[in-house]
């Protein structure tokens, strides 16, 4: 016989489905990750910073990346940049100029380039790296990560992360100092098919409130797999870094 | 727009993309431009202009001026051109930088060229270098100095960043990463030879002079042990730290022994003896970025191969001895003693180096004013430093700076032969 109880409860466990189907923040981020760029990799970015007047100053670097937390970048262009090199190291930062022939000591928050984009932003390493998910809230169309720093190493205390649901790629970041405060915005777009199964987006640009008026872009190119040995994120390797260009 | 609202448009967004409607955003970015090529070649032109106001009483403006016109401002015009370049074959390079100045002041007109650096490399594997030919080796992590640079130049502390030549030699570069504390480990083994017209200005000449160094990246902490066997120099090892304690704080310390240095001191009458003894030197430093762009740099500096206070003062009393009785003997001597370690910029046993520079000041993104400071610690004279600087320009950096120096008679900077300096350049990339 027919109980109108057994179907409420019908109604109310279809109504917590959801919550079986929690959204697992963590994960996502690791899919944004792998997603962005393969854990090791090489390619070519364009960085044009705009001042408030529309004068350019255009820098062109080449990134490598080995595993979670290791990011080399020349600099190419311009010819007053050309040679330096940026190295990381997990929260370990160094520039190398081939004027001064040896390697000092650099801060996240400083920007090689005079760019709304800083050190940290250049020589990104994976979110997982340095982020753990404090919660995740599913939008219509994108899956909102609020990030916390995994230590007062890193540049960003707190991200807001806006993920398109379909592709699992950042839309929108909003980065946090620990007072709160916005520090900048970044926004992807322009998603590409690089090749070897990287379709990511290929622009990123940012502005920040502190900094008005003035916009950074970065831009990818020729981002592919590539493998390399540890020994070339060292200091002494620095100097020779050009060599592994093909 | 609300992040959320844009999120809601990134389907748009793609399909604009897509079309290629992006008439308003940065054309797109094609890295081929940028291919290595088997040769390159770089460099920059440099125009210095200096204005400099001349101490008559002190001894390095009467060493220096000494039997020639007698000025109170000399006004010097310095052209540069430093060119670098590299060529590719294989699993060799060769690269070069060559330094070219031509100087034109009331006194004189000349020029100078010189090859700083140009060696051939070869890298089995990228844990492996083997370098030979002339290269200017950069070891230590002092900012202004650098006790534990064994194999170079000295460093001018009033332009650390300046390339400098180097010496001709052979060396190697092994470098391993273990993981786990120890990132990193490289050793960089080297053999400098002194001869009749190779590395003349090292040292004694007839040796091979040995030195290494071994570098540990250990639990992010940066630690460097050099050596220099003995030969050419007396003997010398040391070792320097780099770490940061904060994300914007970094400290890092050298310090270097030479074994049996000798050091000529001389009295007020010119009388010389030779001190030979161990010579300990030292620095601790640290560099401060504030959350306003403003970045602080102080070291200090104990030179063991300096001269004290006392001693320094007893060289300058030498040359007012000299030049006030006409002595030509103690003018010779004094002349002499002012070539060797007298005569260094800096001469002293302690120093205080400190410098501020605001980024983007002003609201002026790419203008960097400074000021920097050194001190001797003993006798208490200094040089400050103003400085302006702006990079906005593509390639082009300009920098004006003014030295003031500040010291009493028989002190450092009280002695040296300009008393303020103006220092304006132009330097284009290319």
């Amino acid at each position: 016989m027919f109980d109108p109880r057994q179907l409420l409860w019908l109604c109310l466990s279809f109504a917590a489905l959801p919550a079986a189907h929690a959204i697992d923040g963590a994960q996502i981020l690791q899919k944004v990750d792998r997603n962005l760029e393969p854990e090791t990799y090489e390619s070519y970015r364009q960085l044009t910073d705009i001042q408030p007047d529309g004068t350019k100053k255009v820098s062109v670097l080449y990134t490598m990346k080995k595993g979670r937390d290791k990011v080399v970048a020349l600099f190419l262009a311009p010819a007053s940049d050309k040679g330096r090199v940026t190295l990381r190291l997990g929260d370990n930062m160094w520039l190398y100029i081939p004027d001064v022939g040896r390697s000092i000591r650099i801060t996240s928050l400083q920007s090689v380039t005079g760019s709304v984009f800083n050190n940290a932003d250049i020589l990104r390493i994976d979110y997982t790296a340095e982020y753990d998910v404090e919660a995740a809230d599913e939008q219509k169309d994108a899956y909102l990560l609020s990030l916390k720093a995994k230590s007062g190493e890193v540049a960003y205390d707190k991200l807001k992360m806006w993920v398109d649901k379909q592709a699992l790629l950042p839309l929108t970041i909003e980065c946090y100092a620990a007072s709160g405060l916005l520090i900048k915005t970044l926004r992807f777009r322009d998603v590409k098919d690089f090749g070897g199964g990287i379709k990511r987006p290929a622009t990123l640009e940012t502005d920040s409130p502190l900094q008005k008026g003035y916009k950074s872009i970065m831009q990818w190119s020729g981002l592919k797999k590539r493998d390399f040995r540890d020994e070339i994120f060292t200091l002494n390797y620095l100097p020779r870094i050009e060599e592994l260009r093909k | 727009m609300s992040p959320p609202a844009r999120a809601r448009v990134w389907p748009l967004v793609l399909l604009l993309a897509a079309a290629g409607v992006n008439a308003q955003e940065e054309p797109a970015f094609d890295a081929s431009a940028f291919e290595k090529k088997p040769f390159e070649l770089g460099g920059y032109v440099q125009l210095k202009q200096e204005h400099s106001s001349l101490d008559r009483s002190a001894a390095f403006y009467k060493l220096g001026f000494f039997n020639q016109p007698q000025r109170e401002t000399l006004d010097r015009i310095t052209g540069t051109l430093q060119l670098a370049g590299k060529l590719r074959h294989g699993i060799g390079t060769f690269d070069f930088r060559t330094n070219s100045d031509v100087r034109r002041d009331q006194l004189a007109r000349d020029d100078h060229s010189s090859i700083f650096e140009a060696a051939y490399s070869i890298r089995p594997n990228p844990g492996l270098t083997f370098e030979a030919g002339k290269r200017a080796l950069k070891w230590g992590k002092g900012y202004a100095w650098n006790p534990i640079g064994f194999v170079e130049r000295p460093k001018d502390a009033n332009d650390p960043q300046v390339a400098r030549e180097g010496f001709v030699m052979a060396n190697a570069d092994w470098i391993s990463s273990p993981g786990g504390d120890l990132q990193t480990i490289a050793f960089t083994p080297v053999l400098l030879p002194v001869g009749s017209d190779v590395n003349r200005d090292f040292g004694e000449r007839g040796h091979l002079n040995p030195a290494a160094k071994l570098y540990l990246l250990y639990r992010d902490t940066d630690l460097d042990f050099a050596w220099q066997g003995e030969g050419s120099r007396p003997e010398r090892f040391g070792m320097d730290f780099s770490r940061n304690l904060a994300s914007n704080l970094e400290i890092h310390g050298e310090w270097a022994r030479i074994r049996q240095f000798t050091r000529p001191v001389t009295n007020p009458a010119g009388a010389v003896t030779n001190e030979t003894g161990d010579a300990t030197s030292y620095l601790i430093g640290a560099r401060y970025l504030t959350a306003a762009d403003t970045t602080y740099i102080a070291e200090y500096y104990r030179n063991g191969t300096g001269y004290s206070d006392q001693e320094a003062r007893q060289f300058y009393e030498l040359v007012d001895t000299a030049f006030a009785t006409g002595n030509a003997a103690l003018t010779q001597k004094a002349i002499s003693l002012s070539q060797g370690g007298y005569g260094r910029p800096n001469p002293g046993k302690e120093y205080l180096y400190f410098r501020a520079q605001q980024k983007d000041a002003l609201g002026l993104v790419y203008f960097a004013p400074a000021l920097t400071v050194m001190m001797n610690l003993q006798d208490r004279s200094y040089q400050l430093t103003p400085e302006l600087q702006y990079t906005g320009f593509n390639n082009l950096e300009l920098r004006a700076r003014l030295f003031l120096l500040h010291g009493g008679s028989g002190t450092d900077f009280g002695e040296k032969q300009v008393s303020r300096k103006l220092e304006l350049y132009a330097r284009y990339y290319f």
